[in-house]
């Protein structure tokens, strides 16, 4: 299955490379009877979410439509009219996010799975991985043991100024203000700071059950006494390559959530966002139970070719696009 | 005053935090998730030079710092500094010992240098990274000490440089020397 990966970086030949793996990906999708969808890139309505913004395009020279940051909407607007499986693969665009492993516009890999459990899904999104760097081993570790094991705390039972003094200790700096952002603001700059880095050595991790307020479109369950979200990201070498999952269903929790998103947006100096009613009247008609994953098709490239830099791995960097 | 986002980042930008002015040696974006994205920057102290790791947030903004770089021509030292000229401006300012610091060893009399100004104040002299300057001061080599490939020997420039030099180096040549390093380059060609 692991198919050999060209030593010689030059761009060339990471491009066709890339081209291989592209209908690699196709195939492996073929292969389980998993139909490409292509929904549109630039909507009338906005993926709503509080740290993710939106690079806006103007129609006619009057009206905003925004470029997708995912295709999540139009895929699960398919699935509520019975599409089945679906895969999209296609670019989505995130405003600001630039850096050594972001590109404002990306590729993504984004499927959906009727009837599949989150780990069904993990497992699934584990193997079209090692279609690109080949067959690793898993591990599984939940949010909550990722803290206990990497920063020795329970983070369900820890206070705010409890993490600010752990955020101290570590002699971290934090940026003016996260004291005001709340717990998930704190947890986030530990787990980016002294987990993520750590996860994934040697074995693709598979980090799941995060804290229920941040739950973004997944269901929520209790375990014994944490609400956790059905949500897992998959990292490898400390890099996130997925981030998946057991899809809500219920469209007034759905409408809940975006306005507590745009009211966070507010919060934080950003603008609301107009919320999908395509989107939410699907869900009224029934989404049916079913989990599904997005996947940086460009960090498999840059972990496959053993590159730091997105920009290695796409035909033309930011910058220069 | 001016601000510039976390976005428009990128190394060599100087910026005022808390009040202190840097230069941005490296900025890193990271995303955790569905999180808030942050910048961790490392930046230099415009004077000190010590390098000190920040945090921010994305998006936000910081002040540009009040930094003006202008190239000017070394006239005379005095006693208190070192007077430089502005060759199209004839403006002429005289930069404080105290902000040449070690650079002092790398100015010569005509040559042109880098001058930043921070809120109108010359607080920094930068050399050009390679510089051609002819040796004052060394012994003549000792040729029987040549066999073990690169034998080095001290030798004084007409800045008042201290550097080492191939033993093959006689005393009035003139060399091609780092002034990053102050490692030897080259003869002078």
């Amino acid at each position: 299955m692991f198919l050999e990966v060209p030593k010689n970086l030059s761009k060339i030949s990471v491009l066709k490379d890339r081209a291989h793996m592209l209908a690699q990906v196709r195939a492996f999708f073929s292969d389980k009877n998993v139909l490409e969808v292509d929904c549109p890139l630039a909507t009338t309505f906005a993926s709503i979410d509080t740290h993710i913004d939106l690079l806006p395009a103007l129609y006619n020279n009057q009206t905003t439509r925004y470029l997708t940051s995912s295709p999540e909407y139009g895929m699960k607007r398919l699935l509520a009219q019975g599409m089945g499986h679906i895969y999209q693969l296609a670019h989505v665009f995130r405003d600001g996010e630039c850096g050594n492993k972001h590109n404002p516009e990306f590729m993504m890999i984004e499927w959906y799975r009727l009837d599949f459990t989150l780990q069904q899904m993990s497992q699934e999104t584990c193997n079209l991985i090692q279609l690109f760097i080949g067959p690793l081993p898993m591990q599984v570790i939940s949010y909550r043991e990722a803290f206990q094991k990497f920063l020795n705390v329970d983070y369900v039972h820890t206070t705010e100024k409890q993490l600010l003094e752990l955020i101290q200790e570590k002699k971290i700096e934090t940026y003016p203000g996260i004291e005001e952002d709340g717990k998930d603001a704190l947890l986030n700059l530990l787990l980016a700071t002294c987990i993520e880095p750590q996860l994934g050595e040697k074995a693709l991790c598979i980090l799941q059950h995060y804290p229920a307020s941040q739950c973004a479109l997944a269901t929520k369950k209790q375990i014994e006494d944490e609400f956790v979200a059905e949500r897992f990201e998959i990292y490898y070498q400390g890099l996130e390559l997925a981030n998946g999952y057991h899809e809500l269903t219920d469209a007034k929790e759905q409408r809940k959530r975006f306005v507590i998103s745009n009211s966070e947006r507010l919060k934080n100096g950003k603008k609301e966002l107009p919320i999908d009613e395509y989107f939410l009247s699907a869900l009224e008609k029934g989404l049916p139970n079913c989990s599904g994953v997005a996947v940086g098709f460009d960090r498999l490239m840059m972990i496959r070719h053993q590159t730091p830099f997105i920009e290695d791995v796409i035909p033309f960097s930011w910058e220069k696009a | 005053m001016a601000q510039v986002s976390t976005n428009e980042f990128k190394a060599g930008v100087k910026v005022e935090v808390e009040g202190q002015p840097y230069t941005i040696v490296s900025n890193e974006f990271v995303k955790p998730g569905k999180g808030q994205a942050f910048n961790r920057v490392r930046l230099k102290h415009l004077m000190t030079n010590r390098v000190v790791e920040k945090t921010f947030k994305s998006g936000d903004k910081v002040d540009v710092a009040d930094v003006v770089e202008a190239k000017m021509r070394m006239l005379y030292k005095e006693n208190d500094g070192v007077n430089f000229m502005d060759d199209d401006t004839f403006e002429q300012v005289k930069v404080p010992l105290d902000s040449i610091g070690d650079n002092i060893q790398w100015l010569k009399d005509d040559l042109v240098y880098d001058i930043i100004f921070y809120k109108g104040n010359p607080v920094t002299v930068e050399p050009p990274t390679f510089l051609e300057l002819v040796i004052t001061e060394t012994n003549p080599g000792d040729r029987g000490n040549t066999a073990s490939g690169r034998v080095m020997k001290p030798a004084i420039l007409e800045t008042g440089a201290k550097i080492q030099v191939p033993i093959f180096i006689e005393q009035g040549e003139k060399i091609k020397v780092d002034t990053r390093t102050g490692e030897y380059v080259s003869r002078s060609t």
